[in-house]
This record gives C-alpha cells, sequence and structure tokens, in this order.
C-alpha cells in the first residue's frame, strides 16, 4: 500500500479557534476574557438533531445551554392538555435557550425540539461553574447577562403569546367572567 | 458441622494451654517422641567414635580402623541431622494443626457472644487477638511437648555420658549450673512483665488504628490528622520505650546464657588438662569429654529458650482468653431435638430489659401477637421499639419476664431454632464481602446445613429481587460486567439476540444515540485506536500502551504513512493541553475529554519542554505522543479536529492491520459469519484469540453493555431512558433480561458493600430476609432509608403476599403506613402506652392520635 505521505499541519489540526469564534458572537460570551471563552470552547459539546427530535422536555433537570449552530427550533410549552408555541429560533439571529441552566438547578419550564435538522452547542452547568471559579472577576458580568436576556426573551415571548391570544382575554373586573 | 456444641463441653476460655497441647494429635506427637528417642542415640554415638579415633585408629596407627571409625562417625551424624530436620518439620506440622483448630473453634465460640460484648469490646482488639497474638501461641505449641523431653532426655544422655569418661571433671562441669538456675529465671520474669505490657500497648494501639480506618470520613471532615496522630504518637512513643527496656533484658539473658557457656572449658582444660599430663586421662577421652561438654550446652540452652516462649505463649494465651471469657447466651444446636418448626405466636409477660448501670430500656412490656398478624412499633425516638425488636430477634435477653414464641421460653430456644424461623432486617444492614448472589443466599446458606431448608432456584431468586425493587440495579449491574469466555458461552446467544434487537428493529431509535461499528465506516466516536485495529485480543497485546512497542503494528504505521501524521496529532494534543490547562491541571473535570489523563500533565509538560518538533527521534518520546494519537476521539476530543483526509488512510490501515496482522478478511463481519480466531494450538501469539468488531462476535474485552450496543455511546445523555425504556421492553419480550440479571447477581459488592448505594444495600438486605420464607419477619426500620416509591413497594408486599402467611413485627416511623397493620403497639419512654388496631387508637384521642397529629 503506497499512500501519499501527509504531514498534517499543527495549526490546521487545532479545532477551538471556531467554537471560540463562534462563541465570541453571542452576547452573552461578548466582552469576556481570551482565556473564558477559550474554556468554555473546549468543555463544549456538539450536540446533533434530526428534524421532529425532542432536545428537551419539560419537567426534566435542565442542566446545559443550548447555542444554535445550524437550523431552527421550536420552544412550546404545555398548558391543560394543550401545546403552546412559544417561539421559532433559528441559528439567522444567534439564538440560544436554557441558558437559567447555567445559574441554578431547577427544571425545564419549556421543552423544545428540532424544526428542521440541527446542530447545537451545549455547555454544561458544572463547566460553567468550573471555569467561573478561576475568573470570579468575570462570573459578576455573565450573570447579568444571561438575566438580561431572559428578561428580554420573556419579553419577545409574552409579546408573542399577546399577539396571538384571543381577542377576549382582557376582563374589566376579575369577577367577569 | 464439628465444633457446634462446643460450649457445652466446657468453655473453650476456661481451658489451659497445655490441654490443646495434650488432647490433640496424640498419635503423632508419639511418633515424634520416637523420633527422638532414636534419635539420642545416634547424637551420642559420633562421641564415642571421636575417642576411638584418637585413642585406638590413631594411637596404634590402624589405618583401617581410622576408615571405619570415621565412617560410622560420619554416618551417625548424617542420621542424627535427618532426624532433627524430620522433627523440626513434624513439630511445626503439629503446632499448625492444633493452632488451626484453636483459631476455629474459638472464633466458633466469638462469633456466638452476646452483643453487649461487642458494644464495649473493640474490633481492634479481637481482630488482633484473633491473628497476631494466636500466630505468636503456634509456634510453641508445635515443640511444647516435643523440646522438653527432648532437652531433658539429651541432657541426661551427655550428662551420663561425661560421668562414664570422668565422674570427677563431670561434677566440675556441672558446678555452674545451679548459679544459671537464679539467675535466668530472675531476668526472665522481668522480662515476662515487660511482656506483658508490650501485648497490652499493641493492642491498644491497634484499636486506634482500627478507629481511625473506620472513621476516615470524619477524620478528612474534620481535617483532625494532628489529633489522631497525636493519639497514636502517645502509644508509639510507649511502645518505644517498652521496647528499649524488653531488649535489654533480652540481650542481658543471652550475655548471662554466653558467660556460663564459657566458663566450662575453662574449668575442662584446667583440671582435664593436668589429669592428662599426669596420665590420668586419655587424650581422646579429653577431646570426647569436651565435645560432649559443648553438646550438653545445646539442651541446657533449647530447655532456657524454650521457658522463654512457655512463658511468652502462657501470657499471651491468658490474655485472649480472658478477652473472651464469658458464655455464648443460647445453645447452638437444639440438644437431642430436631430444630423447631414455628407458627409465630408471639408472647411477651412483664418483660424488662436493663443494661449495664442499671438503666431500663424497656419495662413492664406485655403483648400477644397471634400468628400471621402483622404489628406495627410505633413510638417517640429512644422508646426502646427497636429494642423490643431485637429482644423478639433473641439478639437481646430479657432481663426480667417471660417472652415466648408459640408457647415456648425464647430462653430454651436455640440460635438455630431462632435462625430458621426468624428473619430480621435491620435500619443499617450489614453487607458481606462478596457477590450480590451471596449476600442474598446468606441467610438460607446458614440454616440450610442444619435443616432440610431448599435452595431457592434461579426463578424464585429473581422474583425477590423484582419484588423489592432491585431488578433495575441488578440489569444496571449485568449490564457493566466484563465476561470471559466461560461466564459467557451459556448467554451467547442471548446476549447476540439482544444486539440484534438493537441493530436492526431499534436501529433509528438507537442511532442518534450510538455509532454503530461499521468495517467500511470512520467511527467518530471511537478511539484512532479502535479505527485501526477495529478489535480487541484476549490477551491485551493491542491494547493502546502496547501498541507502540508492537512491531507489527508499527510496520504497518510506516508503510501506510501514518506514523508521522499520527505523531504530529499526539504532539498537538499535548500542546493544546498544556497551553490550555496549565492552571486547572489538578481538576480531573477538565480532563474527561481529553486523551490525556490529568495525572499525564505534569510528565507532557515536561516531554514538550524537550521536543523539538512533533517528530522526536528518542522512542520514548515517540511512544508517548502515538499513545495519544491513538487515544484520539474525533467526536468527544473537541480539544483538536482530524482532518479528513486522515480519516480514508486509517481506514486503509484497518484493511491491511486485519489482513497482514491478525489475519482474517474484516469484508467477513458484513456477512453474518463468525470471524474471530479463537486460540488453536500452535498459532502465533500475534492470533490468537483476536475478535474483531463483527455483528457476529462477543466482545471478551467490553462490557455486556457495549456488546449489546455494539457501538460507541455518542453522548451519556443521548442513551437516555426513554432508550433504556424500548430496549428493556423488546428484551423483556423475548425473555432475556433474566439472562443479564444472573450475570448481575455475581457483582461483587465491596468491603462492607461499599460499591453499592444506601437503597441498594436496603434492598438488598430486605431481599435476603425475604428469600429465607420463615414464619416471623421482623423489620426495623427496614424501609427507612428509601425513597417513597419503593418505601410503598414493600409495604405492597407485606398487604398482599405476606397476608395471612407470615408474622410481621416492624418498627416503623412513617405513621402513614400504619392503617395496613393488624395492630399496632405504641410506646414511650420504655413503656407500652396503647396498642390496638388503627381505628380504636384513632377513636381513643391518645398518644398514638397525637402522633399522627404531629407528623401531619
Amino acid at each position: 500500500m503506497n499512500l501519499p505521505e501527509q504531514k498534517p499541519d499543527i495549526k490546521a489540526l487545532t479545532g477551538l479557534a471556531d467554537i471560540q469564534e463562534f462563541l465570541n458572537r453571542f452576547f452573552i460570551f461578548s466582552g469576556a476574557p481570551d482565556g473564558v471563552v477559550g474554556l468554555f470552547a473546549y468543555l463544549a459539546k456538539k450536540e446533533e438533531y434530526d428534524k421532529g427530535q425532542m432536545i428537551l422536555s419539560e419537567g426534566r433537570r435542565c442542566d446545559r445551554i443550548f447555542l444554535i449552530k445550524s437550523g431552527e427550533v421550536d420552544i412550546f410549552q404545555n398548558f391543560k392538555e394543550r401545546r403552546f408555541h412559544l417561539q421559532l429560533l433559528s441559528h439567522d439571529s444567534l439564538n440560544y435557550f436554557g441558558e437559567l441552566a447555567l445559574l441554578a438547578e431547577v427544571d425545564w419550564f419549556f421543552s423544545a425540539r428540532a424544526w428542521t435538522d440541527i446542530t447545537l452547542i451545549s455547555i454544561s452547568r458544572k463547566a460553567f461553574s468550573k471555569v467561573m471559579e478561576r475568573y470570579p472577576e468575570a462570573y459578576k458580568s455573565m450573570v447579568d447577562k444571561i438575566i438580561n436576556s431572559r428578561i428580554h426573551r420573556f419579553v419577545d415571548q409574552q409579546q408573542y403569546l399577546m399577539d396571538n391570544l384571543a381577542i377576549d382575554a382582557w376582563r374589566e373586573n376579575p369577577d367577569q367572567s | 458441622m464439628k465444633n457446634m456444641k462446643t460450649h457445652h463441653s466446657g468453655r473453650i476460655t476456661e481451658r489451659s494451654l497445655f490441654y490443646w497441647i495434650l488432647r490433640r494429635h496424640r498419635s503423632m506427637q508419639l511418633f515424634l517422641l520416637l523420633i527422638i528417642i532414636v534419635s539420642l542415640f545416634f547424637k551420642v554415638f559420633p562421641l564415642e567414635m571421636q575417642k576411638r579415633i584418637i585413642n585406638e585408629a590413631i594411637y596404634l596407627k590402624e589405618l583401617q580402623l581410622l576408615y571405619l571409625y570415621c565412617g560410622l562417625y560420619i554416618g551417625a551424624v548424617t542420621i542424627a541431622g535427618l532426624m532433627k530436620y524430620g522433627m523440626n518439620v513434624l513439630q511445626v506440622y503439629i503446632g499448625q494443626k492444633i493452632l488451626v483448630e484453636m483459631r476455629e473453634e474459638l472464633y466458633q465460640h466469638v462469633l456466638q457472644l452476646p452483643l453487649q460484648f461487642y458494644r464495649k469490646m473493640q474490633a481492634g482488639t479481637v481482630i488482633s487477638a484473633m491473628t497476631a497474638e494466636l500466630n505468636a501461641i503456634g509456634f510453641f505449641l508445635g515443640g511444647a511437648i516435643a523440646i522438653p523431653i527432648t532437652s531433658v532426655l539429651t541432657f541426661i544422655v551427655f550428662i551420663g555420658f561425661m560421668f562414664n569418661l570422668n565422674p570427677l571433671l563431670a561434677l566440675l562441669s556441672m558446678g555452674i549450673y545451679p548459679f544459671e538456675l537464679v539467675v535466668l529465671p530472675y531476668l526472665q520474669k522481668k522480662y515476662n512483665k515487660l511482656n506483658n505490657k508490650r501485648v497490652k500497648t499493641t493492642r491498644s494501639m491497634a484499636n486506634v488504628v482500627n478507629e481511625s480506618i473506620s472513621g476516615i470520613h470524619e477524620i478528612h471532615g474534620n481535617t483532625s490528622y494532628e489529633l489522631e496522630e497525636k493519639k497514636l504518637g502517645s502509644f508509639i512513643k510507649e511502645l518505644h520505650a517498652l521496647m528499649n527496656k524488653l531488649f535489654i533484658v533480652k540481650y542481658g539473658i543471652k550475655f548471662a546464657n554466653n558467660l556460663f557457656q564459657s566458663l566450662g572449658p575453662f574449668i575442662l582444660f584446667i583440671v582435664g588438662g593436668y589429669l592428662a599430663i599426669n596420665g590420668e586421662f586419655t587424650l581422646g577421652a579429653l577431646v570426647a569429654f569436651l565435645s560432649a561438654y559443648e553438646k550438653v550446652y545445646d539442651p541446657w540452652k533449647e530447655l532456657i529458650e524454650y521457658y522463654q516462649s512457655y512463658q511468652d505463649a502462657k501470657i499471651r494465651y491468658k490474655q485472649i482468653m480472658q478477652i473472651f471469657d464469658l458464655d455464648p447466651p443460647h445453645l447452638l444446636l437444639p440438644p437431642g431435638r430436631d430444630i423447631l418448626a414455628l407458627q409465630g405466636n408471639i408472647s411477651f409477660k412483664n418483660v424488662r430489659f436493663t443494661v449495664p448501670g442499671g438503666i431500663k430500656l424497656l419495662e413492664n412490656i406485655s403483648f400477644e401477637i397471634k400468628k400471621n398478624e402483622q404489628v406495627a412499633l410505633v413510638g417517640y425516638s429512644g422508646s426502646g421499639k427497636s429494642t423490643l425488636a431485637l429482644l423478639i430477634a433473641q439478639l437481646y435477653d430479657a432481663s426480667r419476664g417471660s417472652i415466648t414464641i408459640d408457647g415456648a421460653s425464647i430462653t430454651d430456644l436455640c440460635k438455630k431454632d431462632i435462625g430458621k424461623n426468624v428473619a430480621m432486617i435491620a435500619q443499617h444492614p450489614f453487607i458481606f464481602s462478596g457477590s450480590i448472589a451471596d449476600n442474598l443466599l446468606y441467610g438460607i446458606r446458614a440454616i440450610s446445613e442444619n435443616s432440610n431448608k431448599e435452595f431457592p432456584s434461579r426463578k424464585r431468586i429473581l422474583a425477590v429481587v423484582r419484588d423489592v425493587g432491585l431488578e433495575d440495579d441488578l440489569i444496571r449491574f449485568g449490564l457493566q460486567a466484563v465476561l470471559s469466555q466461560e461466564q459467557c458461552r451459556p448467554f451467547k446467544t442471548k446476549f447476540l439476540r439482544m444486539r440484534q434487537i438493537v441493530q436492526t428493529g431499534l436501529r433509528d431509535e438507537f442511532s442518534s444515540a450510538i455509532e454503530f461499528y461499521d468495517a467500511d465506516k470512520y467511527l467518530y466516536y471511537s478511539s484512532i485506536r479502535d479505527n485501526l485495529v477495529f478489535g480487541d485480543s484476549v490477551n491485551g497485546e493491542f491494547i493502546i500502551e502496547h501498541l507502540p512497542d508492537h512491531s507489527g503494528f508499527m510496520t504497518l504505521l510506516r508503510d501506510t504513512n501514518l506514523e508521522k501524521p499520527l505523531l504530529t496529532i499526539g504532539f498537538a494534543i499535548a500542546t493544546e493541553t498544556v497551553n490550555l490547562l496549565e492552571d486547572f491541571q489538578d481538576d480531573e473535570f477538565f480532563f474527561r475529554d481529553n486523551p490525556m489523563e490529568h495525572k499525564e500533565f505534569t510528565f507532557y509538560k515536561e516531554l514538550l519542554a524537550r521536543l523539538k518538533s512533533p517528530q522526536p527521534k528518542n522512542t520514548e518520546a515517540r511512544k508517548f505522543l502515538l499513545i495519544l494519537a491513538l487515544r484520539f476521539i474525533p467526536g468527544k476530543h473537541s480539544i483538536i479536529s482530524l482532518p479528513s483526509a486522515m480519516e480514508k488512510k486509517i481506514l486503509a490501515a484497518r484493511k491491511m492491520f486485519q489482513k497482514t496482522i491478525v489475519g482474517i478478511n474484516v469484508d467477513c463481519c458484513k456477512e453474518r459469519s463468525a470471524c474471530s480466531l479463537p486460540e488453536k494450538k500452535g498459532e502465533a501469539s500475534s492470533l490468537k484469540g483476536f475478535v474483531p468488531l463483527c455483528p457476529s462476535e462477543y466482545l471478551y474485552t467490553r462490557t455486556l453493555l457495549d456488546n449489546i450496543l455494539f457501538g460507541a455511546v455518542k453522548s451519556d445523555q443521548a442513551l437516555d431512558e426513554h432508550l433504556r425504556t424500548i430496549a428493556t421492553q423488546a428484551f423483556e419480550a423475548e425473555n432475556l433480561l433474566d439472562e443479564v440479571m444472573d450475570i448481575g447477581l455475581h457483582f461483587e459488592v465491596g468491603s462492607k458493600g461499599d460499591r453499592l448505594s444506601g437503597g441498594q444495600k436496603q434492598k438488598l438486605a430486605i431481599a435476603r430476609a425475604f428469600l429465607k420464607d420463615v414464619p416471623i419477619l421482623i423489620m426495623d426500620e427496614a424501609t427507612a432509608s428509601l425513597d417513597n416509591t419503593s418505601q410503598a413497594r414493600i409495604q405492597g408486599l407485606l398487604e398482599n403476599q405476606f397476608k395471612n402467611r407470615k408474622t410481621v413485627v416492624s418498627v416503623i416511623h412513617r405513621l402513614d403506613l400504619t392503617p395496613a397493620y393488624d395492630k399496632i403497639i405504641v410506646l414511650k419512654a420504655g413503656r407500652i402506652v396503647e396498642q390496638g388496631t388503627y381505628e380504636q387508637l384513632m377513636k381513643q384521642k391518645g398518644d398514638f392520635y397525637e402522633l399522627t397529629r404531629a407528623e401531619t
């Protein structure tokens, strides 16, 4: 067997730069020290889902944030045995979900499924806190950003729901049925 | 069941040390004595020859005689030596045999001692007494009779020989012995006293060490290392001082011995020389006399040493026996009757239980439990519920009043009566080292020897395992097992069938979580090594760490131009990791998804500092870079990325490896026929037992789970409960899970069951008791450490399976479980305050009612 000899260039082998560059584009990672984002890039996991596949289900323990690398994700919630669509997140607008998982041990309060074939980058709470232990000065600003982004999302989702609510949702006084 | 009735034929601890020596292995000891007596002749005979060689052969210049006497001399010396050798061997053999019996009988006694004994006794004391201290006695035992008899007889024979030669000289040389008889015992007494203290101090030290090891969690938690060191330190110092004194006395004894030994020849030369010069004593006789004198000292020395070791053994023996000097409270086997089969009627009348110091834990306890009744014991903490349960199980004995089972007083029941009829589950059960199966069958094994209790079938064992909710745990243990060819053989077809189910019927569901092995594809979730070797060798020949030294493999890498790129990959992994994780090298977490282990960080950092290029010349450096590369899993390790051009080369190398190194065609994996190379006679070692990653092959180096999945797990999250459930259902539909559980039964639980969780231990203990299938079941908060679902499951068993089948006495804290019981007994401060059905007690609005209100 005689295959052409190839000596891979070491620089060509390093795969972290791409992910680091991807993370840097997100609001919550912007402004963080290079070392921090580099470590997140190293600890991040790539997850792939087929169209229609569940990514996470309401009520299950949440343990990681998902950043959408490619494709679209449907965020929805079940209420009184009905399914309410909350948001359709697409990679075009640098979307992510599950950011609260980085801060607290809670259960998912929504569900997510792949709207198209998707690739996600996830970072676990354990990884987040392990890195933050070493960079306490970056922690406060990251928490601020996570909470702010959560508020933005909350407002977005509320507006979406209001847009789609039935016209008779408003009651003049609480006794009115 | 030998030695079972020991305590009735005189308590073992009351026997003297010589009881063992005089009553055990008498015929062997007699044989030893015979050898001793015969050997005496061969000891004296050479002396007579010495005399004759000088006086007759040399003096008369008779060569013939010289040869004859010398021949007889060497013959006798050789025979005496051989006999001595035989005596030594026999002595040790007898000693060890007696020691074995002593240890077995003592252990039997120790195990039967009441629980109260163990409350005040430190484990270290018992362990050191049963092991090291008994060993020391063993050395004494073998020679206990032989040594003094040999020594005394030898002594007499040599003295007699000396008197025969010259009575005056003999008397003179014996003159020093009386002095020895005064000085040596005096020193010995001192030695004994010190030795006694040494044994006690060593024991205390053993206790401290034992306590620290048992409480190591607490020590780490409190960082109380210095505190513990100090505790031991005082004993170490004491022991050091004692040992110093001990050796001063010991060598004092030796000095006195040597001095006395040298005095003898001095007298002999002065007096004997004078007599010889004056012609009153032949030269030959003087030489023989000198030899005899030297020889006579040996038995004397042996006697002194014997005396020392006797004293030492006596002290140790006395101390050991003192520790355990009490009677087991109950007979083990019933005298002159069969073990009873009880129904389960329990009656307490005015029972009191006190502990040393006169504290009453239970007072005036009276109640009746009819057969098959289920009774809950409730009450405040410390009210005596558990003590009451232990009394029924005969683990404690009442101080006053009467306890009967089926009308027979519990004091008249022997241990085996209770063992066969009562099962007890403690709140913190003890799990023995061994397998799950060993622990499950523990209770049954204990009683099956004396009764015709049958061993439960596999079906029954697995049914009980399911009943108590241990099924999932057992399946998990089974799946994690790495099975040898022999272990796997009976189930292989079934396991391969499970693989087939995942590979075909469930393929779509599993492909999101598993990257199935495929001979034609590059596997992103398998290591480069797995991609190249694509199989395992049972003898470990192709494990990553061995491959850089494998000449065939290395030649293949060179032929396929893979060596240099792989070295570069190893170099890149090392460089990137060292740069990125410099500050995190002590944290294992950051190395979970890295080919480098955290403990290797410093090694690779130093290696990189020495390397100038990714292609070092040094063989060792190349080896370690290659190891990192071979461990690299592209789908899991993000530290570098694999150039796609490498994939093709690796795939080509895979085929070549299979063809040239292990001699199989990897394409056969596509067909469903076996391709492995089982060990055959005459094959080169490299070919032995290689199993490729073929769908038809069981991989003996991997876990059962790996074998069923037959692929690399993409992420553990992906292999979620949903997939587990559908696989379990599919396997169950074809009755395949019993085999996995069977394997799980062989899971080794570790010392004290350390490899099990608290809940698993508890469930195992419950299953162990249920398997015994006895009429009386005592549960002392047996489900307290289980989660609510498991607790409800066990409660359900009591209500359904055991209803009208078993008498159940259950100590419980959770009062919401009490309505299911036939009767509730409420205790407060060691007395029964109420008893009755749930409804009666709730209506009464007394203590029970208050307790339930407090709970809600």
